[in-house]
């Protein structure tokens, strides 16, 4: 069964990663990191996710319209996608059976990096994190 | 006629005590630093918690201000509760209680590194968080959770000054981190978000922010920043001392009125912020309880 190492290091794999993290976006703190961050500081890159992901969980614009999931625990969204000129994010909830605010962030370059393919294997990925 | 030169009013302070911008990060615990450079095993007590070290690195913390491993793993069903201690008995006395919650398929690794190290993040800021008693190391001790995933003394530092810089930007006034909570006059916005809104559900005016988050198995930190957050948007607010007395002045600025005991910690909380000028310590809870009315 992973753990946050093995999930980061597979995260890694995928074709044009470039870094990869565990984050914490009530707090900003980075649970784990792996490879290179954006602005050479896997802290601070972190930090300024977490800000994004936090928006994008609590506002109710973004949540599904049928089957609220705009309850307490489940984060309403799945995955936050950012593009730029050279690379794609790729911000992933991780569901937990406890009370927690986690996501796996992927930093995938664009020329090489496959975002079809990362969204679905980073969703596999949060997932086995924490149900095996 | 004489001119009477009046003291300016005190100006809210903008740092809370041993904010970041006052200190560097060896100014948290010189101890700990110190421990860590000679790669320490043991238990470190503080006044606010406890951090375990092994070899220089964190491995543990606790603190009363938020919830343990055992609270955080049960109260939303990621473990049962006999889970959690057959556990404890098993496996507590080999110190291995977190590997045998993953090897007996309880736990996948992830889910109790996620945990284990949010937790130990979240009763550090706490331990670590200014105190007045003296810290005291001893060598030795381990925890009996085991191994899970140690930190650097520094990567604990770093965060908890972080973490403190993100509630003061979010709102200065510490008061909601350790008093008994009251809904404020605002009204209830709609786009309050869920984890909000959970913790607002449990202000009734005598619970603290630690109570809450036992409540909802919730990491102390995370009660914290929403908390703040309500603060700000004027919906929730600490308990003023003396609300029940606001026509006698001198009563409403005694700290101690006998209608609202004051909890040790809450004592402490406003010990910390009083100033040692007793007017201006009288001119601060006064206007605390007048914004409070």
């Amino acid at each position: 069964m992973p753990g946050i190492d093995e999930c980061l290091l597979e995260a890694m794999r995928l074709p044009g990663a470039r870094g990869a993290a565990v984050v914490d976006w009530t707090s900003g703190l980075a649970l784990g990191t792996v490879g290179d961050s954006p602005n050479g500081d896997h802290e601070a890159t972190a930090a300024e996710a977490a800000e994004l992901a936090r928006l994008a969980a609590e506002h109710k614009a973004f949540a599904p319209e049928e089957g609220a999931d705009w309850t307490d625990g489940e984060p309403p969204v799945e995955d936050l996608i950012i593009s730029n000129k050279d690379s794609y994010h790729v911000l992933r909830f991780v569901r937990t059976t406890f009370d927690s605010s986690v996501f796996l962030h992927l930093w995938l370059g664009r020329s090489d990096g496959n975002l079809a393919l990362a969204r679905i294997r980073l969703g596999e990925m949060a997932e086995r994190l924490v149900v095996g | 006629m004489t001119t009477v030169e009046a003291r300016p009013l005190p100006r809210r302070e903008r740092a809370e005590p041993g904010d970041a911008r006052s200190g560097a990060p060896a100014a948290l615990s010189p101890m700990l630093s110190r421990l860590a450079e000679e790669r320490a095993t043991g238990v470190l007590t503080r006044e606010r918690g406890v951090l375990y070290l092994v070899e220089g690195q964190v491995v543990h913390a606790e603190s009363p201000e938020t919830p343990g491993l055992d609270v955080l793993l049960t109260t939303r069903g990621a473990l049962r509760s006999e889970g959690w201690w057959e556990a404890v008995s098993q496996a507590g006395a080999e110190r291995r209680v977190g590997r045998f919650l993953v090897d007996s398929g309880r736990l996948t690794a992830g889910a109790l590194e996620l945990c284990h190290l949010g937790a130990l993040y979240d009763a550090a800021f706490f331990a670590l968080g200014p105190s007045s008693g003296p810290a005291r190391f001893r060598y030795g001790v381990a925890h009996w959770i085991g191994p899970v995933r140690p930190v650097s003394v520094d990567a604990v530092e770093r965060e908890t000054l972080r973490r403190r810089e993100l509630l003061h930007r979010i709102w200065p006034q510490p008061a909601t981190d350790t008093e008994p909570l009251v809904r404020a006059g605002r009204a209830v916005d709609a786009g309050l978000s869920p984890r909000q809104r959970t913790v607002l559900d449990q202000v009734d005016g005598e619970r603290t922010a630690a109570d809450i988050s036992t409540v909802l198995g919730r990491p102390g930190f995370h009660t914290l920043v929403d908390l703040r957050r309500l603060a700000a948007a004027g919906i929730v607010t600490a308990r003023p001392l003396t609300i029940e007395h606001p026509a006698p002045v001198a009563s409403a600025a005694a700290p101690q009125s006998p209608a609202h005991p004051v909890s040790p910690v809450s004592a402490a909380a406003v010990a910390a912020q009083a100033s040692a000028d007793p007017d201006v310590a009288l001119l601060r809870r006064l206007r605390d309880a007048l914004e409070a009315l």
